[in-house]
């Protein structure tokens, strides 16, 4: 966070020897290459050896579990694909889908966007500045559960902060999280300002990676301050972008928590179901694991095809160092 | 159900770390939490005949340690422990493990210990979940030691043995305390308005007539700031199910085969509760309390219909408590009654210590140590008739309301049931009046219908 402008820190150089490898390119790193991979791989061994021996089998269990009619009490009973075709016709399976798109495809964007303008404001060499950055780190370390419940009194629609406030502007109260049109996008609010400060991190990083010599030399060659932003430090944050990009776009496919915590009492409306919640709510309150299981792989299969797109289309705009 | 009470919700909020986690390791662990293999010797016969206890059942077996687990307040574990206390003093050579967990991680973590086979001992079971464990296999049949020891089920509730008994008359778990609905109201607020209190003879109109004058703008700011009357909307039990009983319908048929919900007078106790909301407008809309709890509990509503648990929660909230049976509807006096019991883990290592602790929960003894905690009415019939009605002020109401109360419907499926027709009525019956109940009910009764033949 606070590496000194021009110094390649973690952010950059992570991704750059994560993902310059799939396009072949050559990587910018220092000292021979071979001693860097088993670093690399050392690095990542917890990770992978955890998701190999933990989520490996689970996973590939559900595939299984998938085709079968199975209340996870008694012997799974082999049904074959109706899971997926009783999803098809099924109201709430769909509206979670929906409900699940609309806040990736608002959430995603959004929360990029702002987190790289904050990234941006806060890479500024003033004073105190480390005291600011921590401010805007705080959701990060924040339980999602005191998130939820401090949300949940800014959407009140009585006492609520957020009525309070649009009150004085002269605009009528709303019933946010009831009210079925605010309810998602309340909730996306709630979610962008979570997932805030880790894309910050990422874009700070990023920022701070760019070597000072390249706006040098910008400015010698007449670019303004847009000019630098667009020539120089765009082109050389999409790594970073591309980064975030990922785990924005997997993570609001999965999101749950701030819908389990705005719901209650009671539980999401149709306006407010998302596909994760769709998936614990059959699994482990309605006794169908089989059809909680086909679910998550529908689910799986809509991240994965997103994901090899997103991939695919990493060379035509992410440029690396 | 406790589900939904304003109490309850905050403790559901810890669940989420739980209920995350549990999804990621949901296929996972089998690791026994409790009751470890090496504390019950190989050898002990799991057969209730073999050790066979005296009449009145003093423990004969090696000793064991067994977990009770319950939903509650972490707070409760305590009272719970008390109440524990007097069976470990008569059976020394069992220690009982209680083990506390809010409502949502508690069927979570259940169901997870229950699929890798290391379920507590002994666990709380709410009554309308009830037949979707009794029909798979994970619940002890207490069956044999009933017969064995000639233990009269006649002296607890008969609705609540209802609950834990199958139709082939298979008896899974004892029934520990009753949830009954009643009318609370606030002394004060009716004593500043002059009005009498509510009594037995109250009605529909009559609570709608008292809802209006107690419904009040008190500083003349535009804005209503005294509530006629408050309830939760988004279960059955807190209110709607006991109108539909008190307009003469139901919310299933006879036979339990369909929803008996499209039937008019069903209809028309939901629409009371409706109308109360958006037409009378002497119940706050749902979502003016969404976030922020209880309005009679904070002291901004003078009635309230609600459910047992909440005596203690209204007392220590500094509300002069009245407590009154539920008004009368077009077909008479109606109330709701939910059970919660113990039940026994089929696989359980210690099944007639288990065995023991189930009925010793429903004994007079523990009884009346879960009487003194207010929170809920007791199940044996000999507390019910004798020492609960005068211990403390309105006991009596929820001890005489159980002549008319109506069992909360059990049936396999009623998560699923209870979902899809919730979220029908919150969103366009309670939280909006976008239609009438008759209007939101035809437009999941088939739904409905097919989760009832799909568990049958």
């Amino acid at each position: 966070m606070s590496a000194p402008p021009g110094r390649p820190s973690l952010g950059s150089g992570w991704i750059g020897l994560r993902f310059t490898r799939d396009r072949g390119g050559a990587p910018s790193r220092r000292g021979p290459r071979g001693n860097d991979e088993r670093w690399a791989f050392l690095f990542i061994a917890p990770m992978v050896l955890g998701l190999a021996f933990l989520s490996a089998g689970p996973i590939l269990a559900t595939l299984g579990i998938s085709l079968t009619s199975w209340d996870l009490l008694r012997a799974p009973e082999l049904v074959g694909l109706d899971n997926y075709a009783r999803l098809v016709d099924d109201k709430r399976f769909l509206m979670a889908l929906r409900n699940t798109t609309f806040y990736t495809a608002v959430s995603v964007p959004v929360g990029l966007a702002l987190s790289l303008g904050l990234a941006l404001a806060l890479n500024q060499a003033i004073r105190g500045i480390s005291w600011i950055r921590t401010m805007y780190f705080l959701p990060l370390v924040t339980s999602a559960i005191a998130v939820g419940l401090v949300w949940a009194w800014i959407y009140s629609p009585t006492s609520g902060l957020l009525n309070q406030l649009l009150g004085a502007l002269g605009v009528p109260a709303q019933k946010w999280i009831t009210d079925p049109f605010w309810a998602m996008p309340s909730i996306i609010a709630m979610s962008i300002w979570q997932g805030l400060p880790a894309n910050t991190i990422i874009f700070l990083a990023g920022l701070q990676a760019i070597p000072g010599d390249y706006y040098d030399a910008a400015s010698v060659d007449g670019a303004g301050r847009g000019g630098r932003f667009r020539h120089v430090t765009l082109p050389l944050l999409t790594p970073s972008l591309f980064f975030t990009g990922i785990l924005s776009l997997i993570g609001s496919f999965q999101v749950f928590d701030q819908v389990f915590v705005l719901s209650r009492p009671g539980r999401p409306t149709d306006a407010t179901i998302t596909m994760v919640y769709f998936i614990y709510e059959n699994g482990f309150r309605n006794f169908k694991m089989g059809y909680a299981s086909a679910a998550s792989w529908v689910l799986f299969m809509i991240v994965a095809v997103l994901m090899f797109a997103y991939f695919s289309s990493q060379r035509r705009w992410v440029h690396y160092q | 159900m406790l589900t939904t009470s304003q109490a309850r919700r905050w403790r559901g909020l810890a669940a989420l770390a739980a209920a995350t986690a549990l999804l990621a390791g949901a296929c996972g662990s089998t690791t026994p939490t409790t009751t470890p293999a090496a504390s019950t010797p190989a050898g002990q016969s799991a057969e209730p005949g073999t050790s066979e206890p005296a009449a009145s059942g003093g423990y004969t077996g090696p000793p064991v340690t067994i977990e009770y687990a319950i939903w509650g307040d972490p707070a409760e574990i305590n009272s719970q422990k008390a109440v524990v206390e007097g069976f470990t003093a008569a059976n020394p050579t069992i220690t009982v493990d209680v083990t506390v967990a809010d409502w949502d991680s508690y069927w979570d973590k259940l169901q997870t210990g229950l699929a890798g086979g290391a379920a507590p001992d002994v666990f709380a079971m709410d009554g309308p979940l009830g037949p979707d464990y009794q029909t798979r296999d994970v619940l002890l049949d207490l069956t044999p030691y009933i017969e064995a020891e000639g233990y009269d089920l006649g002296q607890l509730d008969d609705n609540a043995v209802k609950d834990f008994t199958t139709r082939d008359g298979v008896v899974f778990g004892l029934p520990r305390d009753l949830n009954v609905i009643a009318l609370f109201y606030n002394r004060d607020m009716f004593d500043a308005a002059g009005i009498a209190y509510p009594d037995d003879t109250w009605t529909w109109e009559k609570l709608v007539e008292v809802g209006k004058q107690l419904t009040r703008d008190t500083d003349g700011d535009g804005t209503i700031d005294q509530w006629g009357l408050y309830t939760e909307t988004t279960d059955m039990e807190n209110a709607w199910s006991s109108f539909v009983w008190q307009a003469g319908g139901d919310i299933l048929t006879e036979d339990g085969a369909t929803s008996a919900l499209d039937r008019p007078e069903s209809a028309a106790g939901i629409q009371f509760l409706q109308d109360l909301i958006w037409k009378e407008k002497v119940v706050p809309d749902p979502a003016i309390f969404a976030e922020t709890g209880d309005a009679f509990e904070q002291g901004v509503a003078a009635m309230e219909i609600n459910g047992s648990w909440l005596v203690p929660t209204h007392e220590a909230a500094g509300i002069k408590l009245g407590i009154a049976p539920l008004p009368a509807g077009p077909a008479g006096k109606a109330t709701s009654v939910n059970p919660t019991g113990a039940v026994v883990y089929a696989n359980t290592d210690a099944p007639e210590a288990s065995w023991l602790l189930a009925r010793y929960l429903a004994s007079p003894e523990a009884q009346e140590k879960i009487m003194a905690l207010k929170a809920s009415v007791p199940v044996n019939k000999e507390i019910l008739a004798t020492s609960y009605p005068a211990s403390f002020d309105g006991a009596q109401v929820f001890a005489d309301s159980l002549a008319f109360a109506h069992l909360k419907p059990a049936f396999v499926g009623y998560n699923e049931f209870a979902t899809i027709l919730q979220t029908e009525l919150d969103e366009n019956v309670f939280n909006a009046p976008n239609k009438t109940a008759a209007d939101a009910i035809a437009s999941v009764n088939e739904e409905l219908n097919g989760i009832l033949a799909g568990g049958q």
